[in-house]
């Protein structure tokens, strides 16, 4: 148990600080001011941390993902409510690094495999890449509504 | 009555210039990634700030459209609305003045004028570190999928150039399609090579990795926020363009896998 709780506390460090490089890194390209960058990196450090507690609690990856970003939009909504909507944009960059970018190529790719002459194993292919898009589209929605709840619930004072 | 001293004409010409400072507002706040609600708050608080009554607006994907009122005139006017990016300072900095505009007034000509100075003095960050940043997000990007140690420089490199092809791309007005299939193409390739040169065992998701500066994250959240808030419309035309980015990226990673014989 205490080997399993190590090894799960290295985990969530380990994805927390690369959430944060990740963050950091689509701020820079949001072009956010040096103090937002900040925030981002904590924010995505946060989202990943909780999703990786989530997820190795064996929750799926869309609950564990609408948790991560339910966490960082309250996160944003408790500690900076009078920074207006645009806070709304920094817990987003701070939730990017969940977004499902690979299993979008991986569902994508597997439908291009089907339409090959005579692809191999065409009934496994097709439900690996249905079942990748569906994970695409849920994860989008999970991580979506956890930003939108805290945001609408709080309505921030600012514009 | 000539047309330069009727009061009606007069007030109409004045209507003008406070819809169009209104949605040269809009205009920006939809450039920089604002959500519809975002945009329509924008070019209300100017309107309003300026003496003006709203009668209506419409947030469209390519161009936005505003009735403003006085008394019993109302004048309608459009405008369009160039690619759709982020770009948070400067969104910060429009909906600041636009606060100051609705808190303090002032005159149409002087919102165009800071509109247009704040998108010209909004600072942003040099290239040689955007590109350097966006390779380090796909770097870490590709350590959250689980790549391993050897492929993290190689993605570092193939997302920092793919992402100094696409400003370069962008600058020449290259359709944004388009640029997500060379970028997903060239990034792949330099992932992919440089991951196996390294000795690394996970060059196919090295290619991905690689390619995820192209992930359209903050539209598809305003997708589904645009349509949260009730604008489907605008909601539906992110999510389509999302799609199509995509569908355009998957292009360019099916040919660089092709090319690194990573196909089945």
């Amino acid at each position: 148990m205490t080997l399993l709780s190590a090894q799960l506390m290295i985990d969530v460090a380990h994805q927390a600080a690369f959430g944060a490089l990740a963050a950091c890194g689509f701020g820079v390209l949001f072009n956010f001011d040096w103090l937002s960058l900040i925030r981002c990196s904590a924010l995505g450090a946060l989202a990943l941390a909780v999703r990786t507690f989530a997820l190795a609690g064996g929750w799926s990856l869309e609950a564990a993902s609408f948790s991560a970003a339910l966490a960082a939009g309250a996160a944003v909504a408790l500690a900076a409510p009078e920074r207006g909507e645009g806070a709304d944009m920094v817990a987003l960059a701070g939730c990017i690094p969940m977004v499902p970018g690979a299993f979008f190529g991986k569902a994508i790719l597997g439908l291009f495999a089907l339409t090959a002459p005579a692809p191999a194993h065409p009934e496994e292919t097709a439900i690996f890449a249905i079942v990748a898009m569906t994970r695409v589209i849920l994860t989008l929605g999970a991580i979506g509504a956890g930003l939108a709840i805290p945001s609408q619930i709080s309505r921030h004072a600012g514009f | 009555m000539s047309a330069a001293a009727d009061p009606v004409v007069l007030r109409h010409r004045d209507l003008e210039k406070i819809a169009n400072a209104a949605l040269r507002v809009g205009r920006v706040l939809m450039e920089c990634g604002g959500r519809v609600s975002v945009v329509r708050a924008g070019m209300r608080l100017i309107a309003q700030g300026l003496g003006a009554d709203v009668v209506g607006e419409r947030v469209g994907y390519a161009s936005l459209t505003l009735t403003v009122g006085s008394g019993e005139e109302t004048i309608t006017r459009m405008i369009d609305v160039g690619a759709h990016g982020v770009n948070y300072r400067l969104d910060v900095a429009v909906r600041r003045y636009a606060t100051l505009v609705a808190r303090e007034g002032g005159a149409p000509q002087e919102v165009n004028e800071t509109i247009d100075r704040l998108a010209r003095e909004t600072p942003h960050y040099p290239l040689w570190l955007v590109a350097p940043a966006t390779g380090l997000a796909c770097a870490a990007f590709g350590r959250l999928l689980g790549v391993d140690w050897p492929a993290f420089l190689p993605i570092f490199l193939a997302g920092g150039v793919g992402q100094w092809i696409r400003a370069k791309l962008r600058e020449r007005g290259t359709n944004a399609c388009l640029i997500a299939a060379l970028v997903a193409f060239v990034a792949g390739v330099v992932g992919g090579f440089g991951a196996r040169a390294a000795g690394s065992a996970s060059a196919e998701m090295a290619v991905i990795a690689s390619t995820l500066l192209l992930v359209p994250g903050v539209p598809a959240t305003n997708a589904q926020t645009d349509i949260m808030e009730g604008f489907p419309t605008v909601g539906s035309a992110r999510a389509i363009s999302v799609a199509m980015i995509m569908v355009f990226a998957t292009i360019g990673i099916w040919g660089a896998e092709a090319v690194l014989g990573l196909l089945p």
